[in-house]
């Protein structure tokens, strides 16, 4: 009897979750609010780069369904759940959050927040999608290192109806290979030959020879393998700091003191000489030992 | 002449008598070893990356392990040429506790042990509750090496400051100097302890953990070894920590993994350490809980009322 009650309640709360897990109730007077921003491809762009960054970890990518799995759960912002949404609605949440959702009002600016939601309406089938998913061109990349002259020089290529040809004004990223990553350090644009020269930032790190293996890709309109200059000589080297040496009583470098240093060092010496001392005066016996033997017989 | 011969006799038997053990010692130990080998036999297997593979039995070797003093020998070197930093930015930490059970699986703690731990903090009366999760430092200046009898803890060149548990003699001097309270002493037999008898010590993990010796946080040294991020910069959700190497000047985040330049990012963010009057020279960097991403929903007893 007892165990059923049990099990009811556990029941009900289960669905008590369940319920609050689906709905999301937005104040009335916040889901009227009109998006203050014009629905452009600029606003639209700029919303995907904050999305890219802010939301894609949990949300996924917009129509691949590839949410986390947390609760409530995350939505796929093509979804229907997700478009039933006014913008309005939209813009409370991504304002103040819910259980792992952040409240973005603390990080992102208003404005921005507009962006993200102009993204959101992209994949409203009401809208006219700004952003129109053309299917990926194959391309070509081809870069070189400069030493000399700390350049990376980048020829681009894409696949047209007659073969490869030259890929003007197309976004190049430049990163450095790091220990759990790479960092970019800059980004450059082809000209009208399909041709580009980056130069490398003088504050650029390498290890302790001042290699660096350089990561040069295309952005992400094109297929193109990425291109990867092993062990180029363009990096400042890499200061190692000795923090410990052998045999230190300390610990650290900074910790020893000198006066102990040098006691230390006075004490040794004195009981290495000692030993010495000792032992050439052994010696001395031996050998005045022999000789007396020697003058006796 | 009869004594001499006799004292011969003796010395070549206790000499073959010694040869004959230590050959059947090892062929003994081989035959431990040696993996059983009727082909046709096969076996499924999980590697590393994640694939189910199926492998002929006679083609299994005992994979190589350094021996436990290898181990201990490049334990105290350090990784050669690194400097461990770790960033963690309290706006983004929500008390998911993702971080603790990494921790303790990875390093084999009982729940009430913590290498990090999220803490509930509330800096004066009127100021903003905040999560704060706290590993070990990492001083560059360490009191806790200091005091070790033994040398058992130790700083390596890497800026890790890691333990030897086979020298540890529990003495619990380094709990009583380390002002960040990063230490936990194995009161108990240890968790999974009859799982792991016999298993030789990895002290880059600190496993198997030992009763009667000190445990703390070493930066997933055995991880750095492999170039992964530690246990817990991998398992937080929340973008919280980042970790890299300094004399590189890059931290990489655990969760976005996204990686950026370590002096620029504590300066842009008024980074700060804990406790810096100490002179302690902490290598793990704070990034003040401003606009913070959660709300706080713990619940913080007023000290400051008087």
């Amino acid at each position: 009897m007892k165990l059923k009650s049990l099990k009811i309640t556990a029941i009900m709360i289960f669905l008590s979750l369940a319920v609050s897990a689906q709905d999301w109730i937005v104040p009335d007077d916040q889901k009227n609010v009109a998006n203050p921003l014009p629905y452009n491809l600029e606003n639209v762009k700029k919303g995907k780069e904050l999305f890219l960054k802010n939301c894609k970890s949990c949300h996924g990518d917009p129509g691949k369904n590839n949410v986390l799995p947390l609760v409530p759960p995350p939505v796929d912002i093509t979804s229907e759940k997700m478009q039933k949404n006014t913008e309005g609605e939209i813009f409370y949440k991504i304002t103040h959050g819910r259980g792992a959702m952040p409240q973005f009002g603390a990080t992102i600016s208003d404005d921005d927040r507009w962006r993200i939601v102009n993204y959101i309406q992209n994949f409203n089938p009401a809208r006219q999608p700004m952003l129109v998913n053309a299917p990926a061109t194959k391309a070509k990349l081809l870069a070189s290192v400069n030493e000399q002259e700390k350049k990376v020089e980048i020829f681009a290529e894409y696949l047209a109806a007659d073969g490869y040809i030259k890929l003007p004004n197309a976004e190049i990223t430049i990163s450095a290979k790091k220990n759990f990553g790479n960092i970019e350090i800059g980004k450059v644009r082809t000209g009208e030959n399909g041709r580009a020269i980056f130069t490398i930032p003088e504050t650029l790190i390498g290890d302790e020879e001042g290699y660096v293996n350089i990561v040069v890709a295309l952005d992400e309109t094109f297929i193109a393998d990425v291109v990867t200059l092993d062990k180029a000589k363009v990096g400042q080297l890499k200061q190692v700091q000795k923090l410990i040496r052998p045999g230190v009583l300390w610990s650290t470098n900074e910790n020893i003191q000198i006066w102990l240093l040098i006691s230390y060092i006075c004490v040794t010496g004195a009981a290495w000489l000692t030993i010495g001392y000792v032992a050439f005066q052994l010696f001395r016996i031996k050998k005045s030992s022999k000789t007396e033997s020697s003058n006796i017989s | 002449m009869e004594k001499n011969s006799r004292r011969n006799f003796m010395k070549t038997l206790g000499a073959s008598l010694g040869v004959a053990g230590i050959a059947g010692g090892s062929g003994l130990l081989n035959s431990c070893a040696r993996v059983e080998s009727n082909t046709g036999d096969k076996i499924k297997l999980l590697t590393s990356s994640g694939e189910l593979v199926e492998v002929d039995k006679a083609q299994l070797k005992p994979a190589d392990m350094p021996s436990l003093a290898e181990n201990q020998k490049r334990g105290r070197a350090g990784i050669p040429g690194k400097s461990w930093v770790m960033v963690i930015d309290l706006s983004k930490c929500r008390n998911a506790r993702e971080c603790m059970k990494a921790c303790q699986n990875h390093h084999q703690l009982r729940p009430e042990q913590h290498h990090i731990n999220v803490l509930q903090m509330q800096d004066a009366e009127h100021t903003a509750p905040y999560y704060m999760p706290k590993p070990c430092q990492h001083c560059d200046n360490p009191p806790c090496t200091k005091v070790c009898p033994v040398n058992a803890t130790f700083k390596r060149d890497d800026g890790i400051v890691l333990i030897d548990n086979e020298r540890c003699i529990g003495c619990r001097f380094c709990i009583a100097a380390c002002p960040y309270s990063a230490r936990v002493f194995n009161w108990f037999e240890p968790r999974d302890a009859e799982k792991y008898a016999g298993v030789t010590y990895n002290i880059e993990a600190n496993v198997p953990q030992k009763k009667g010796t000190i445990s703390k946080c070493l930066f997933s040294a055995d991880r750095l070894r492999d170039g992964k991020l530690p246990s817990c910069v991998s398992a937080c959700p929340n973008g919280v920590y980042w970790f890299g190497d300094r004399n590189e000047d890059a931290v990489t985040n655990g969760t976005t993994k996204e990686t950026v330049s370590f002096s620029e990012l504590i300066k842009k963010n008024a980074a700060y350490t804990l406790m810096e009057e100490l002179g302690t020279k902490p290598r793990v960097y704070y990034l003040p809980p401003k606009d913070r991403a959660f709300p706080f929903q713990g619940e913080i007893e007023n000290q400051h009322k008087s």
